[in-house]
């Protein structure tokens, strides 16, 4: 039934929200899309499948020091490599960001290989209610992604921080003649944009099978929702990333569901040909 | 006058943008408290020289002091805690934040305490009414001499002791115009130094204390206004 | 000895083709391909199956002509007035497709099971054992042509008009129709170009599966080009060779490294590409050629974006 479909899209909208946050607030501040946030979540994922098989965490406690690790890494990247392209033009920069995903994939198959792994979570059977089945991963992911988004919102809208990162979004220069510092803004940027990226890797880590090109089906997709919600757009980016997830699940009952990647590229080319700032964002002449 | 009667001095400046210089071999010495006007045809580089004081723009050589302090190697957010601001011709508020967290945004990343800066947003929301009555507006949804006006105001959030202003009429309806530079003086005597680049000559004049006409990047006079009338503008901005 | 080096030449050679369409795409015209490999899949594909099919290499090399210039031109209409950064990602999003069109539709491409059996051109003319340098001089042929006629190009009024297009994006947005449809033809004649490189592809390796055709390729084409300086054919052409030359010479670490298994060599040499890129745009973005100074002009480009940002909302 049609509702079962539109409650897995739903969760998935929900793991994809996070990349596509990320996405679009690296893109707003940075002014490049990141091709990298595939082999990010992947990598979220190994770090907390390495703290959850090897040293025995519970999958919470895994998640949590994965996000926090790999924020840091998140940042370190940054500072080495995207910090010296940072007066460069915005493909030069993809280019980039295409090197530091194959280095970050090809890591994670350098040290685990391409075999897929699982977490160590106990099965858990799955509840119904009001007809819908619903699993426990699935209860999980919802909650997990919404308080992330809970959390950035409030960052985003009371915080000085949020404050500083919307203004050097809408006007690095004026942002730099009120006392805002960019590379400062820049680090919080990337911590925040790498946590929500791990996070996401672990949730998808617990939606599928773990290996070297995890994050790598998530592009296409992830790109869809941030372009629908109108780059640099958070809450577009959500809002996107629910009618990716939902539309991408209900297709699936007319094409096959190894398509759904394709899914979201008509809905990106649709978009840009007719509303190319997205379903929320605002028309902007580019460059 | 001594030098201490400079609140800022630039000494051979020269700055451009990679193919050249713009302006070059300019030194001014601002006299505290007053307001010094630079007025230049089209293109005699009065917005790049103020982007050069603003710390949006490195001098090629050339030194830039407050006080006494070297500024000149200083990003605009370092010289923003020095005591600098700076209001950009346009796009000079974020329009996509509220007039409120465009004040509040002005102060934040400054070391000041809490009860000095609720002071000041006092202050500047008692000289700028239209900004206090519509907090929770979006920058974006005001007309043009509005948002000058907010941008004017977050400038003056920060307490700052050198103002430099872009062309602060560009663009504003003719009634808006006289209102805004009798705003800058009220601004100025309150003891604020300003810096001003102007196209409307007239104006500039009626309030500006000292006057620079600058003319294909170098200065050709300096003098205070009052002796302005005294020299052919029209000969040295076509020269 | 000679073989692996005709080997290794014909490589060069197919990647110097997708290196100047790219360069044409990018170099010449600002609008990066970031679906190579997938635009080299339909290539190859389409060549394989016409091949395949009987009608002889020609007409399968005319046919991935077709079917490539089309979809680039068909991608590139769509992005028609956006900045490049939607094109690269709608590029990759077609890459992707067909990956998966490729994979799964598999009464057409066999899926991973690939397709064998490929015809080559002019495969008997000579005793099998000379048949690569055959090839390779048809490719070196093939390539001279195309240097040829895109150097022309590049003075043509045409090629003139493209430039001037690129140079300002912010003006390019607020131009006739006619004018930017010449970015489309572009598009649409390096995705020829890419058809060439996936036919010849097809025939040499006369046995193509889905596994030729992995980003990696996209990345090797982008670092021939950047290494040689963007635009420039000349410097393409090195930048092949020096590429080839650093990837095949990674293979004998296999000899110092035999600590490691199969996948962990070849995700060495993966990370040596991502960090070749990487080092190439950070310290040589103007090619290893070219005398190295600073991006004054992205700089300008920058300032001129802040100045130009137009988000503020219309009342």
């Amino acid at each position: 039934m049609i509702a079962q479909y539109v409650w897995n899209g739903f969760v998935s909208g929900m793991i994809l929200a996070l990349p596509a946050i990320a996405l679009t607030l690296v893109y707003g501040i940075l002014k490049f899309p990141n091709f990298a946030f595939g082999a990010m979540m992947t990598a979220g994922a190994y770090i907390a499948l390495v703290l959850n098989v090897n040293f025995g965490l519970s999958l919470l406690w895994s998640a949590a020091l994965a996000t926090i690790i790999f924020a840091m890494i998140a940042v370190v990247i940054d500072q080495t490599v995207f910090r010296q392209l940072r007066d460069r033009d915005s493909i030069t920069l993809l280019v980039c960001s295409m090197g530091v995903s194959f280095v970050l994939e090809n890591i994670a198959r350098f040290i685990f290989g391409n075999a897929a792994r699982s977490f160590d979570i106990a099965i858990a059977r799955p509840k119904y209610l009001l007809g819908l089945k619903i699993n426990n991963e699935q209860i999980i992911t919802a909650i997990v992604a919404l308080s992330a988004m809970a959390a950035i919102y409030f960052i985003l809208r009371h915080t000085a921080l949020g404050r500083a990162m919307r203004a050097i979004a809408d006007n690095p220069s004026l942002a730099a003649v009120r006392g805002v510092r960019r590379e400062n803004i820049i680090c919080w940027t990337w911590v925040i944009a790498g946590g929500l990226t791990a996070t996401a890797g672990v949730l998808a880590g617990m939606d599928r099978a773990i290996d070297p090109m995890l994050g790598w089906n998530y592009i296409v997709s992830t790109f869809a929702a941030a372009i629908l919600g109108g780059l640099g757009n958070p809450v577009g980016a959500v809002v996107g990333a629910l009618a990716v997830g939902i539309v991408e699940e209900t297709s699936t009952l007319f094409i096959p569901p190894n398509y759904r990647q394709a899914i979201s590229f008509l809905v990106i080319a649709l978009l840009l040909l007719m509303r190319p700032q997205g379903l929320l964002g605002v028309a902007t002449i580019k460059k | 006058m001594s030098a201490g009667d400079f609140i800022l001095q630039t000494r051979d400046v020269a700055a451009g943008y990679g193919g050249g210089d713009i302006i070059s071999n300019i030194s001014v010495d601002v006299e505290d408290g007053k307001i010094f006007t630079v007025i230049g045809p089209n293109g005699s580089g009065k917005s790049t020289f103020i982007k050069v004081l603003a710390g949006l723009l490195r001098p090629r050589v050339g030194g830039i002091t407050i006080g006494d302090e070297q500024i000149a190697k200083l990003s605009a957010p370092e010289r923003v805690a020095k005591g600098v601001a700076y209001v950009p011709q346009e796009y000079n508020v974020f329009a996509n934040l509220t007039i409120n967290e465009n004040l509040r945004l002005s102060t934040e990343f400054l070391k000041r305490n809490r009860q000095a800066t609720d002071e000041q947003r006092s202050r500047v929301l008692e000289m700028f009414p239209e900004v206090g009555s519509r907090l929770t507006l979006k920058a974006g949804y005001l007309s043009g001499g509005q948002r000058q006006m907010l941008a004017f105001a977050c400038a003056m959030m920060a307490a700052p002791v050198v103002l430099l202003l872009d062309e602060p009429s560009a663009g504003l309806a003719p009634k808006f115009v006289s209102e805004i530079f009798d705003r800058i003086k009220a601004v100025n005597q309150t003891g604020l130094t300003v810096v001003m680049i102007e196209q409307n000559v007239k104006e500039a004049l009626r309030i500006a204390d000292n006057v620079m006409v600058l003319v294909n990047g170098s200065p050709r006079l300096f003098v205070p206004a009052a002796e302005v009338g005294s020299h052919d503008l029209h000969k040295l901005f076509l020269g | 000895m000679a073989s692996y080096l005709v080997t290794i030449l014909t490589l060069v050679a197919i990647i110097s083709i997708l290196g100047l369409a790219l360069n044409l795409q990018w170099g010449l015209c600002g609008m990066v391909n970031f679906g190579l490999t997938g635009f080299f899949a339909l290539g190859a594909y389409t060549a394989a199956i016409v091949g395949l099919s009987g009608a002889g290499t020609f007409a399968a090399t005319l046919a991935a002509v077709v079917v490539c210039s089309l979809a680039c031109g068909l991608v590139a209409l769509v992005s028609l007035r956006l900045s490049e950064d939607y094109l690269a990602i709608l590029t990759l999003g077609f890459g992707e497709v067909v990956r998966l069109v490729v994979l799964n539709e598999e009464w057409l491409t066999h899926g991973s099971l690939g397709l064998p059996g490929i015809p080559r051109p002019f495969w008997g003319l000579v005793s099998e054992d000379k048949y690569e340098y055959l090839f390779l001089g048809l490719l070196a042929l093939v390539i001279l042509g195309l240097f040829i006629a895109l150097e022309m190009l590049l003075r043509s009024p045409f090629g003139r008009a493209i430039r001037a297009v690129r140079e300002d994006d912010v003006v390019a947005a607020t131009l006739g129709k006619n004018v930017l449809m010449l970015r489309v033809k572009v598009f649409a004649l390096g995705g020829a170009i890419i058809g060439i490189a996936g036919s010849f592809h097809a025939f040499y390796m006369t046995y193509i599966d889905p596994s030729q055709f992995q980003m990696i390729v996209t990345a090797y084409v982008f670092m021939a080009v950047i290494a040689g300086g963007r635009g420039s054919n000349s410097g393409l052409l090195l930048g092949s060779v020096l590429l080839m030359v650093a990837i095949e010479g990674t293979r004998y670490l296999k000899d110092i490294f035999n600590v490691f298994d199969a996948t962990q060599l070849s995700a060495i040499r993966l990370i040596m590409i991502g960090l070749g890129l990487i080092l190439l745009l950070i310290f040589r973005p103007q090619g290893c050629l070219a005398e190295y100074s600073l991006k004054i002009k992205g700089r300008e480009s920058k300032q001129r974006d802040i100045a130009v940002q137009t988000k503020t909302r219309a009342t």
